[in-house]
């Protein structure tokens, strides 16, 4: 078949924030179909690829990574600026994801006390959150890192003219699809299936393992109150309970607010 | 006609039944739950099982499977399995659900992938005691009376069986050698197993008029308490061997030309389920959906209510949202 000219050919860039790089990493992972699902697109930036950018104006940009410092949120500004579609993926892109664990438990001040010895916020840091706090996000793919199937059925889909299709239900549904044991009800682990976002086809259950919650709880659907309740029924302290929640979602306004600390300003 | 197996036999009878098809029975392997597996060594078989947690309807309608492969240019080709499969050791209670799912996939919204599933496949009912969270004699699906090839009942070292079909009447006529007409005496001891095995039921839960019940009861605060301890995880409904929505989406190849549409089991207990075009939910909240899946599970389907009383939406819920103590907690108060 023909490949479709060049200028026919939607023009993407893939930018990281604060993150690990993990999702770029996931898009090179798909070794297989790379080539040929990349071929369909022209690539302007695509910074864990190569070297090679071009500041022009997109069709579509999907953003890794939480907005962390104030060049982050300028960066960001300008990525939305310049593209018809925002895509986010990856955890720290749709929710800050690990870095927000501690936020409003710790103020900044006390981490650049902690961590580099002075209370000056030499590095403009903000508060870890996702790209939606800030600027209009079109898609989020969720997870730490995004699974590479989503990615690839994500651009297919786009590239499509079709909204892409992300799960907006738990991984419990997952469990019963493949007949996974409950591990919360067989065994009392503190699975954190219950509330988090489906789409890894309940990999950690699989394994018998409690999901820890990588992939994010289901925006306006999550029932937290409801999981500490179940965690503490069957033996699991506040302290671990919350903790545990907080690890991926610290953003999520209804975890958020569990273990926070009254006073932000107060004792280290 | 009632036939009599011994127990000593049973390892006979399934590889006759083997010739009929795939079989699969209920398993449990060591730290998990009971489940219809295929039966590769009938020592693995567990008779005696309470409930599996996935109801045998995963045999008919899967719990995800593909429809078509899309081909913009060829137009769509179906994939339908048309495998034969023996299905030992099926409770009356699922028996039950799958009639009744029966009228919808067969009758009412005529289904050729389970059609063909149900038709390639026999089904074998065993007897069973009830557990707590058992209450099928009080949704009238404790005893099987079609829906099955073949039904064996337990007694002492043997099975009564019971003959539904030409199919089970085929497999009789097959193991000749293995089964003998039930005595007499036979038959009394079945009478008297099946009035034991009545008496063993703790859990009850009285339906007479339970649709205008929940019908005039949308108000009672027992549905926002268990709102606020449900998670909306689908789980109740994904175990439920009378719940039948699905959902379909297709996923399109790299050339954008050719794809597969997939279907798999949904839960009006999940968000999306009342999402339709143009952005609006019909039931946007939790506790709505909650309240509209106790009354779907207590409503009538022709003449019988759309819950077998198996109490998997129970044991498996991991809000430990008790089924029927919130059904009594609407009709008591």
């Amino acid at each position: 078949m023909k490949e479709p000219a060049s200028e026919n050919k939607p023009k993407i860039g893939v930018f990281s924030l604060t993150g690990c790089a993990g999702d770029q990493l996931m898009i090179l992972n798909l070794e297989d179909t790379l080539i040929e699902l990349l071929s369909k697109f022209e690539i302007k930036s695509f910074q864990e690829a190569s070297s090679y950018s071009e500041n022009i104006r997109l069709d579509i940009a999907f953003v890794e990574g939480s907005v962390s410092t104030e060049h982050d949120l300028e960066k960001l500004k300008e990525i939305r600026d310049k593209s018809s579609l925002l895509v986010a993926i990856g955890d720290c892109a749709v929710n800050g994801c690990v870095q927000a664990m501690r936020n409003s438990q710790t103020s900044i001040a006390e981490r650049m006390l902690d961590v580099y010895g002075v209370e000056d916020n030499i590095y403009r840091a903000l508060e870890p959150k996702g790209i939606g706090e800030y600027v209009r996000v079109d898609f989020e793919i969720p997870g730490c890192p995004v699974e590479k199937e989503e990615v690839f059925n994500t651009l297919i889909s786009l590239l499509n003219g079709d909204p892409p299709l992300i799960p907006d239900y738990p991984v419990c549904v997952e469990c019963k699809l493949n007949g996974y044991p409950c591990v919360i009800i067989e065994e009392g682990k503190p699975c954190l299936g219950p509330i988090i976002t489906a789409g890894c086809d309940a990999r950690c259950p699989s394994l018998g393992l409690d999901c820890v919650g990588c992939r994010g709880p289901i925006k306006g659907e999550t029932n937290a109150k409801a999981e500490l309740e179940a965690l503490r029924k069957r033996g699991y302290p506040d302290k671990y309970i919350i903790n545990r929640l907080r690890f991926f979602a610290g953003n999520f306004p209804d975890i958020r607010i569990l273990g926070e600390r009254k006073n932000s300003k107060g004792e280290k | 006609m009632y036939k009599k197996l011994l127990k000593d036999d049973l390892e006979n009878f399934i590889f006759i039944l083997k010739k009929f098809g795939v079989v699969h029975a209920p398993v449990r392997e060591a730290g998990r739950v009971y489940e219809f597996t295929e039966l590769t060594d009938s020592k693995i078989l567990q008779l005696n099982y309470t409930r599996t947690m996935i109801p045998p309807k995963k045999f008919f309608l899967k719990p995800k499977e593909q429809l078509y492969i899309l081909n913009r240019r060829e137009g769509f080709k179906e994939i339908v399995d048309d495998s034969k499969i023996v299905l030992l050791g099926v409770h009356a209670c699922d028996i039950n659900a799958l009639n009744l799912l029966d009228r919808i996939y067969i009758d009412q919204f005529p289904d050729r992938y389970y059609k063909t599933r149900r038709e390639n496949t026999i089904i074998i009912g065993v007897s069973c005691k009830p557990d707590e969270y058992c209450f099928c004699t009080s949704t009238n699906s404790s005893y099987a009376l079609e829906g099955f090839d073949l039904f064996m009942h337990e007694i002492d070292d043997s099975y009564i069986i019971r003959i539904g079909s030409l199919k089970g009447f085929q497999i009789v006529c097959e193991s000749e050698n293995l089964l003998a007409e039930a005595s007499s005496n036979d038959i009394k001891e079945f009478k008297r197993a099946e009035a034991e095995r009545l008496k063993e039921f703790t859990l009850h839960l009285n339906v007479n008029g339970i649709q205008d019940i929940l019908d005039a009861s949308y108000d009672h605060p027992v549905w926002q308490e268990n709102a606020d301890i449900c998670f909306g995880c689908g789980s109740c409904n994904l175990v439920c061997p009378t719940c039948r929505c699905y959902d379909t989406a297709d996923f399109l190849n790299l050339d954008l030309k050719t794809g597969v549409r997939v279907r798999r089991w949904d839960s009006c207990m999940l968000k999306q389920h009342g999402l339709v075009a143009g952005g609006l939910n019909f039931r946007p909240t939790r506790v709505e959906r909650l309240y509209n899946r106790f009354n779907c599970k207590m409503s009538l389907s022709e003449d019988s209510l759309n819950c077998v009383g198996c109490g998997r939406c129970t044991v498996y819920c991991p809000a430990d949202i008790n089924f029927v103590e919130v059904l009594k907690q609407v009709g008591e108060d």
